[in-house]
């Protein structure tokens, strides 16, 4: 069953098209991610889907529930946790987490026992009593990310949720969406760390100019982009002829970055290697190191994107 | 619970707090004990209606009005607050409309500033006690002044709250409305004797209608100017309410 169903959605302010014509198609249960560089549209199109604007163009549908005619319904039933920092100064974190739950009209016991449960979870008890204004970015953050979780949802929206947490918080973080994914929840996530995406999600979507790009399961993204592979081999000492002498390999992008190391990219990198490494010892150039990059999903983006941009 | 007494709730736990507090009671009681009484060997005696107060129940009087202004300026800049602090569009992307939202707002602001009258006027009794005059029509009266002032000042802070970003702009901007507000006014002496255009300038800043409304209503002096200015506060405040309304309609993500 699907969870968002958008189908030529576009919002425009007066002449720029910040989100154009896309289609979404998430299912329920699932990770979705949403990936763009900067400006792409990826916060317009979250706040289209939260309902916190109306799309110019096109039909939604969140959870079964018309968005653009009954935006309050739909949010009854989402959780929604935005880019920009939002928070109370002058409460404390428990206060905070009682607050919203109370703003959700989540009962005072179960408020209590939840809000003991987030504190636990987001390894926030220590901090319970400190006011919002006190803590660092990273202790704001998860606030925010746990506040969300004292309502029930169907659906989740993340903004950039990671933002400003140090490494073992972020993977704590990652770890404990995956969980909630399990008991039913479909997470819309957006985030510009592409390995975070790789370790959570499902199926992702790139988005650029606000037109959606692919969408894909990152497996299948790998295979559908991942031909090509890099090849990185840094020189003994600088040798400025070497680029003359790779390109004469065919099939092959070859550069040179400080003189010494040679990225090139191929999608046939086995002969490529062969006739690389021929090609060298013929010239007497010596190796340091050779190695090649598995295809990732940061490859993939930046290929998407940059195809995108040169077809534009 | 009704989406609007949660955020009501919600409201009053964010902006009454201990600093909040002492600030709206130890400042209006510095006013009237201090000011008041240290005034006295200057303005004995203050002409009012038909009757003469003596300067600490004028000033405690006017005290009233006064806090009612300051609550609920303060009260009133939730919206700003909530701006900077990315909560109003958390709580727009919660299950809260934009009528919950603004009318919480106007609710908030009305019981704080009926508290803080009630408070002062709790405080400042025993200074004017002896001039009181409570009937079924005054006590009407001064509930109404509260509620509308409130209503009016709060349309102010939110008028303020949408149209600026920058905290240094808002400070600004609020100090010097506050400034004007409370001493071109008559919270601290009579309109009769000012010179113009002194007078003139008191009759243009809403806090004069309301303070000579309350202390119309404390000291049974209702007359028919009395009324004039009642009618003149509650448009105002009408006018502004649907402004601050309108704008915080319109206000962007």
């Amino acid at each position: 069953m699907s969870c968002i169903e958008g189908k030529n959605l576009s919002k425009s302010y007066g002449s720029t098209k910040a989100v154009d014509n896309i289609a979404l198609s998430v299912k329920s249960g699932q990770v979705f991610g949403f990936l763009g560089p900067n400006g792409a549209g990826k916060s317009t199109t979250i706040k289209l889907l939260t309902t916190l604007i109306s799309p110019s163009e096109g039909s939604l549908t969140i959870l079964g529930i018309d968005a653009v005619k009954h935006p309050l319904a739909v949010r009854h039933k989402i959780g929604v946790v935005l880019q920009q920092p939002s928070y109370e100064p002058t409460l404390t974190v428990e206060k905070s987490l009682e607050k919203y739950g109370m703003m959700w009209n989540v009962p005072k016991n179960e408020c209590k026992k939840r809000m003991e449960i987030l504190l636990q979870d987001f390894d926030l008890a220590d901090i319970r009593k400190k006011r919002n204004e006190d803590l660092s970015i990273g202790q704001r953050r998860r606030v925010q990310v746990a506040r969300e979780f004292m309502h029930d949802m169907e659906l989740l929206f993340l903004d950039e949720p990671t933002v400003g947490l140090d490494p073992s918080a972020r993977r704590k973080l990652l770890d404990f969406l995956k969980n909630k994914v399990k008991t039913g929840l479909t997470i819309f996530y957006t985030t510009h760390n592409l390995s975070e995406a790789e370790y959570l999600c499902d199926e992702i979507a790139i988005i650029d100019k606000g037109r959606i790009l692919t969408v894909d399961s990152p497996d299948a993204l790998k295979k559908r982009f991942g031909k090509e592979k890099t090849i990185k081999i840094h020189l003994l000492e600088k040798q400025p002829i070497v680029v003359s002498l790779l390109s004469r390999i065919p099939e092959c992008v070859v550069d040179l970055d400080n003189g010494t190391t040679i990225t090139i990219h191929s999608e046939q990198s086995e002969l490529v290697l062969l006739q690389v490494l021929k090609i060298l010892s013929e010239n007497k150039i010596e190796l340091e190191d050779l190695s090649a990059v598995p295809t990732n999903l940061e490859e993939i983006f930046l290929k998407v994107v940059r195809d995108n941009a040169s077809h534009n | 619970m009704h989406p609007i007494i949660r955020l009501v709730n919600r409201n009053l736990t964010i902006s009454i707090n201990p600093g909040f507090l002492i600030w709206q009671v130890i400042f209006p009681l510095i006013y009237i004990f201090v000011a008041g009484f240290a005034y006295t060997s200057l303005i004995q005696q203050v002409p009012f209606g038909s009757k003469s107060l003596d300067y600490p129940s004028f000033l405690a009087s006017g005290m009233i009005g006064f806090n009612i202004m300051n609550s609920t300026l303060v009260s009133g800049i939730i919206i700003w607050n909530d701006r900077r602090h990315g909560m109003f569009e958390q709580i727009m992307s919660g299950p809260f409309t934009r009528a919950h939202y603004i009318l919480s707002n106007i609710a908030t602001i009305g019981i704080v500033g009926l508290v803080s009258a009630s408070l002062i006027a709790l405080v400042g009794y025993p200074v004017f006690f002896e001039s009181v005059e409570f009937s079924f029509i005054t006590v009407p009266v001064i509930v109404f002044a509260a509620i509308t002032g409130s209503v009016l000042f709060g349309s102010i802070a939110s008028i303020i709250s949408t149209r600026l970003r920058s905290s240094e702009g808002f400070n600004v901007i609020i100090n010097t409305v506050f400034l004007f507000f409370a001493f071109v006014s008559t919270a601290f002496y009579p309109a009769e004797g000012a010179p113009e255009p002194l007078r003139t300038l008191f009759y243009l800043n809403p806090l004069t209608y309301l303070v000579d409304i309350i202390r119309a209503g404390i000291f049974g002096n209702i007359t028919e100017f009395v009324i004039v200015e009642m009618m003149v506060l509650a448009s105002l405040a009408s006018v502004l309410f649907v402004v601050a309304t309108k704008l915080l309609t319109r206000l962007d993500f």
